[in-house]
């Protein structure tokens, strides 16, 4: 992409009540159609009567409508996306659009749900009332099918913008779960020291789970795929040497043989930051850009500062290790609904752009992560911001 | 002869009806009361389970919102922290809200006391309550105002002071300081003895005047760098060791208690009992240890509730077995709950 700092969102986006409650059997409330109804003139979806119509049966939906209520909320998605930054930019939209995660349970629950050898065994709290279904592995994970392919085949019809498909990774599937059946198999090494034999067990799991993930991207190339980014939102969790470097032998065996642009997407490091990845990080040969998050640790404050941008640091070390390919910027923080203004992200772009020493075509702007658990219209706000901030960014840059 | 006793050493997990209520709470669709009625009924299960496995201290499971993570209490009630950017927690995929020092640290004595659940104190069993130790706290902490890890480590260490004599006059029997960041060292050398002794020196200051037992645990990565010495420094009646981390062959002698942790908190897989019996002979036979507190190796909170109590349950068998065996090696050990 020639234009400076282009932008993009990191995959899911939050789900209308609409979209959710037919699934969870529940009736839906004049609130709920007044929803779809006002998101759907904002956002000039298209055929969107036809979801006001069957919407309005309010519950019991057949399959073929549920089927119906998903295709329309990918739809939503996408025009969230090519339409973000209206009111702040000349040219409205993201370069790079997904369809919100719409068609998926959530990044975990998906695959897991499609591959064979899991169990789900209950929630874990992750942080504050926020839970994810562990599931637990049991025996080999195999493949049973390609549980990206409907949604793709979908976004790609309907998107007039370029896609990236957004794909969890082997170590956050392996982090995420339990993994009973890999520590009792190596709990019979009894030789091997404690905390080797509890690597062994997660590289041998993560291991197979990637020529799963390498068989379902290679069938979304063959479907026309030309991006896919790499969800390794666990990828700084276990952070021994031997661990990143799995981190990056994942990666690896996962795009095997495999073309096509790839991307790697990580969030919410521990407090060592990111430099725990390097130099390992960089043995991803594949990988064009690194999108990682940096809002969550900012100040609110105005400025191309070290101290105003105290966030922002650890981009460094991109520099430091002669990295010269793409990035990724996180800019705003997901996890809260306090927002920056649009010249704080603006600075938080430019200042991205001093640090790196990346020409401005290789800085992509996007949130911090994905914003699934934002409501519609905080997460409309962030994509806003993000289109509106990199483009102040771009007048400033000249 | 060895006392086994069996205890757990961080946040428990929550059961599915509480979880099922805090997101109900947040989405307004429950009120407040009902919400602290989950809660309760939760902590007392915990309360109760304890007590069947036999542990002589019982937490209250340190899962109400007050202790979203270990450092909530912390950074919410004292003066001069506050809660920061959210970070991972060591290696798990849970993260806390980094607790960033604004000001001079100080405490009105009453934070803690206000996040446990004191209708549990002389309820029949010892309560213990489960803190961050002052090295982890100023590891993790952004420091903005002592811009020192020193004066850090002694100011928490005096507000903490103040709310472990509260919490002893209350009745509260047992501090545990949790202590990951002195063991995960992966990518960095091994602390400094005169970093470590300083850290038995605030520890000494926390505890000054303090009627309760008290323990440090060291969790999340191999404590052998620090072994033997470890035993002497810190000033505390136990002190801990993550077995699923140290190999058991660096312990040695010692005449303080000793917190194993045998079981590892990080899976739902159920250690061989046979494997874990063996394990706590060896370190028995190793250190000559008086009490021996079997324990998980770290928080239960990273599995689900029922995975989490059956871990519990299987340290309560551990300590049948392994007292069966210290009092009468040929019997046979009792059974599981509910066993026929």
């Amino acid at each position: 992409m020639t234009k400076a700092f282009p932008t993009q969102e990191i995959g899911s986006l939050p789900k209308f009540s609409w979209r959710t409650k037919p699934f969870r059997l529940l009736a839906l409330t004049d609130d709920d159609l007044e929803g779809a109804r006002q998101w759907g003139e904002r956002l000039q979806v298209e055929g969107r009567t036809d979801l006001y119509r069957t919407l309005s049966k309010r519950y019991a939906f057949s399959d073929e409508e549920k089927k119906q209520i998903v295709d329309f909320s990918l739809l939503y998605a996408i025009r969230m996306g090519e339409t973000a930054g209206e009111g702040l930019a000349r040219k409205p939209g993201l370069d790079l659009v997904w369809s919100g995660e719409q068609a998926r349970t959530e990044m975990y629950e998906t695959p897991v749900s499609n591959i064979s050898g899991f169990e789900f065994i209950g929630r874990v709290r992750s942080f504050d009332n926020k839970y994810w279904r562990m599931a637990s592995v049991r025996s080999p994970p195999k493949y049973k099918e390609n549980y990206h392919l409907e949604e793709l085949l979908f976004t790609k019809e309907h998107s007039g913008r370029k896609i990236k498909v957004p794909v969890t990774d082997a170590i956050t599937i392996m982090a995420w779960s339990d993994n009973n059946y890999y520590t009792g198999k190596w709990a019979k090494s009894g030789r091997l020291p404690p905390a080797k034999r509890s690597f062994s067990a997660r590289r041998e799991f993560t291991l197979e789970l990637a020529k799963i993930i390498r068989r379902v991207i290679r069938d979304l190339i063959g479907r026309g795929v030309e991006e896919v980014q790499i969800d390794i939102p666990a990828a700084t969790q276990y952070q021994s040497e031997d661990d990143i470097k799995l981190v990056a032998e994942s990666f690896n065996e996962t795009t095997k043989g495999l073309s096509a642009t790839f991307s790697v997407h990580s969030c919410f490091p521990p407090s060592l930051g990111y430099g725990i990845l390097f130099p390992h990080l960089l043995e991803m040969k594949n990988c064009e850009r690194f999108s990682l998050e940096y809002g969550n640790r900012d100040t609110f404050e105005r400025g191309l500062d070290a101290g105003s941008r105290a966030g922002f640091e650890d981009l460094k070390l991109f520099k430091e290790y002669g990295y010269r390919k793409q990035l990724g910027v996180g800019v705003i923080h997901i996890h809260t609904d306090t927002l920056p203004s649009v010249e704080v992200v603006r600075d938080r772009v430019l200042y991205s752009a001093k640090v790196t020493d990346l020409p401005p075509q290789n800085l992509y702007i996007n949130p911090d992560c994905g914003l699934r658990t934002r409501r519609p219209e905080v997460a409309q706000k962030m994509l806003d911001l993000v289109v509106g901030g990199a483009e102040l960014a771009r007048r400033k840059a000249g | 002869m060895t006392d086994y006793k069996v205890s757990l050493t961080g946040l428990h997990a929550r059961n599915e009806k509480t979880i099922q209520a805090t997101q109900d709470w947040e989405r307004s669709r429950i009120n407040e009361a009902a919400l602290k009625a989950t809660f309760d009924k939760d902590c007392d299960s915990i309360v109760e389970l304890q007590k069947h496995v036999g542990a002589e201290y019982i937490t209250d499971g340190q899962l109400t919102l007050a202790w979203q993570d270990l450092f909530r209490p912390i950074s919410s009630g004292f003066e001069g922290v506050e809660p920061g950017p959210m970070v991972r927690w060591f290696n798990t995929n849970t993260f806390f809200y980094t607790p960033v020092v604004k000001g001079p640290i100080s405490s009105d004595g009453k934070v803690l006391s206000r996040a446990i659940q004191k209708r549990f104190v002389n309820h029949g069993s010892s309560l213990k309550i489960i803190l961050p130790d002052p090295l982890t706290f100023a590891e993790l902490a952004e420091d903005r105002h002592y811009r020192s890890k020193e004066k850090v480590l002694f100011a928490y260490s005096d507000a903490i002071r103040k709310e472990l004599r509260k919490l002893s006059s209350l009745g509260v029997k047992y501090v545990q300081f949790s202590a990951p960041s002195l063991v995960y060292r992966l990518t960095q050398k091994p602390f400094s003895s005169a970093a470590v002794k300083q850290l038995g020196e605030s520890l000494r200051n926390a505890l000054k005047g303090v009627s309760m037992r008290s323990g440090f645990y060291p969790f999340f990565g191999d404590a052998s760098p620090y072994l033997p010495g470890l035993f002497d420094v810190i000033p505390t009646d136990d002190i801990g060791v993550d077995l699923t981390q140290t190999d058991d062959s660096s312990l040695s002698p010692t005449s303080k208690g000793i917190i194993a942790g045998v079981v590892d908190s990080r899976t739902t897989y159920l250690e061989d009992i046979a494997l874990l019996v063996s394990r706590v002979e060896r370190v028995v036979e190793r250190t000559g240890v008086k009490t021996l507190t079997l324990a998980p190796s770290a928080d239960l909170r990273y599995i689900p509730r029922e995975s989490a109590d059956e871990k519990l349950e299987l340290l309560g068998r551990l300590r049948a077995r392994v007292r069966h065996r210290t009092d009468s090696p040929k019997a046979k050990p009792p059974g599981r709950r509910g066993s026929k």
